[in-house]
């Protein structure tokens, strides 16, 4: 029976692992304990340190999904197809987190825990989008098949995704625009903006760690499943799993 | 040991013959898809019978439900056809293979048209579908909650459901040829519509500046017509 369990960390693992967790905790000392409170939203503010770093490395996923979706479909190496797979699961995990986050943000500062603000709406809809491309990898039981499938519809999906950043200034309504990515950014207080920038790289750099472990993982459920496919008998000396029919004695 | 290769040699054919019958077979394998699909639905007014009394009944729905003020129902007009819209996609789009992989023939057609002219053939069918699902949806809300639509509406309903019947094609093949988890359609394609859902809205509401939504609707029509042209041999192979 293969051993389906990680192989232990390697070295560049090892220096990912060490490289968040060192920058998680500057992150964390700037951010709740050097950075003040925001003078409008007060001690809230503090979750957009985790809101936003979680929505910065969903948006990297899903470009990930895509570039490995493009890759397998032209090269047929199943190796892109694992990356992309890894990387749309970490993604939907992420903007789950980005909208729990924004929610919990919302209640003291908006007043409540959702409105029907477009940024709110085309998030929630990018995460139905990428639960969908999970789910259509089970439309097959052959991997090859699934592969193709969830390629295209990686493909197709990332359309949504500039939707979802420009909503913003297309619809110019509750969700404040970008207040470090912009043409006119907001002024920001020099502690909170080294506690947002530390945070973002500790969440890149852990999930770049979780990407390379799970793509190894699924390489080695790939390995697995390729084994077993080759140890069972050739289809006609194969035993009929289930038997439809019992004639009476 | 494996035995030779005692087949004939196929024959040979002259480059420019070659490129003409080329030419001539993507339009007419085109035709070909497009006059098949005509005639299924000929046959069993699957999309007919399924989608008009639907829109029907969604269009009188939704006037009950957001009515009887006519400054709201004019509101919601353009919202409404598009809502209609992007959901009777679902059930258009549930039909694009489903005729050829219940009569198990969807490996012939596969094998005897190639990819391009298949996707054109299903989506000029599937996009025909949808402009007259439009129509009929447009025709029902502008009488029924007494809100004509702008001339822009034109625009968005040629580009949103071209953009849309882009998206059920390959969304419905997707789904159609697999074996499992078939109900999957509808929460792969409703989100997927969002951009015509929102762009179309907007340019079905008067008094709403319709530039920017129109040349959304087009780019986005555009982006995922290449998209899913891309894609879509993909979904053909074994």
């Amino acid at each position: 029976m293969t051993d389906l369990r990680p192989t232990r960390p390697r070295t560049p693992d090892r220096i990912l692992g060490l490289g968040a967790a060192v920058t998680s905790t500057a992150a964390l000392v700037l951010a709740l304990v050097v950075a003040p409170p925001d003078a409008v939203q007060g001690q809230a503010q503090r979750l957009m340190y985790v809101h936003v770093p979680a929505a910065w490395l969903a948006y990297a996923c899903f470009a990930t999904v895509l570039v490995g979706s493009v890759a397998y479909l032209v090269t047929r190496d199943l190796r892109w197809d694992r990356r992309a797979q890894a990387a749309g699961e970490l993604g939907v995990g992420m903007t789950a987190l980005a909208i729990v986050v924004g929610s919990l943000w919302g209640r003291p500062v908006w007043g409540t825990w959702w409105v029907w603000d477009p940024r709110l709406v085309t998030t929630t809809v990018l995460l139905l989008v990428y639960a969908g491309y999970l789910s259509v990898r089970g439309l097959s039981d052959d991997r090859g098949v699934g592969a193709r499938r969830a390629a295209a519809l990686g493909i197709v999906g990332f359309v949504n995704v500039p939707v979802v950043h420009f909503s913003v200034v297309w619809w110019r309504t509750l969700h404040q625009p970008a207040s470090v990515l912009s043409p006119d950014p907001a002024p920001m207080d020099s502690r909170m903006a080294a506690a947002l920038l530390l945070a973002v790289i500790a969440f890149s750099l852990a999930g770049w760690l979780v990407l390379r472990r799970r793509v190894r993982q699924l390489a080695h459920t790939d390995e697995a499943v390729g084994e077993e496919s080759s140890a069972l008998p050739a289809a006609p000396d194969r035993a009929p799993l289930v038997v439809l029919s019992r004639s009476s004695p | 040991m494996s035995r030779p290769d005692t087949r004939p040699p196929l024959p040979a054919c002259s480059p420019a013959l070659l490129t003409t019958r080329r030419a001539v077979s993507v339009r007419t394998q085109v035709l070909a898809v497009l006059r098949r699909e005509w005639a299924v639905e000929r046959a069993g007014r699957e999309v007919t019978v399924t989608t008009i009394p639907f829109v029907a009944a969604f269009v009188v729905l939704a006037g009950l439900a957001f009515g009887p003020a006519p400054l709201t129902l004019a509101r919601t007009s353009g919202g409404t056809i598009w809502l209609a819209v992007l959901v009777a996609g679902v059930v258009i789009a549930r039909s694009v293979a489903a005729a050829e992989v219940a009569e198990d023939s969807w490996d012939v057609l596969r094998a005897l048209t190639s990819p391009g002219a298949l996707f054109a053939g299903k989506l000029l069918a599937t996009w025909a579908a949808l402009v007259v699902t439009w129509a009929v949806t447009s025709v029902a809300v502008a009488l029924l909650f007494d809100a004509p639509p702008p001339v822009t509406a034109l625009w968005a309903g040629l580009f949103g459901t071209l953009a849309l019947a882009a998206v059920a094609t390959v969304f419905g093949v997707l789904v159609a040829t697999g074996v499992r988890r078939r109900g999957l359609l509808s929460a792969l394609l409703l989100p997927a519509g969002l951009p015509a859902l929102l762009a179309g809205t907007q340019l079905s509401t008067p008094a709403v500046p319709a530039g920017p939504w129109a040349v959304m609707m087009a780019v986005y029509a555009a982006v995922l017509l290449t998209a899913s042209w891309a894609v879509f041999p993909a979904l053909l192979e074994e």
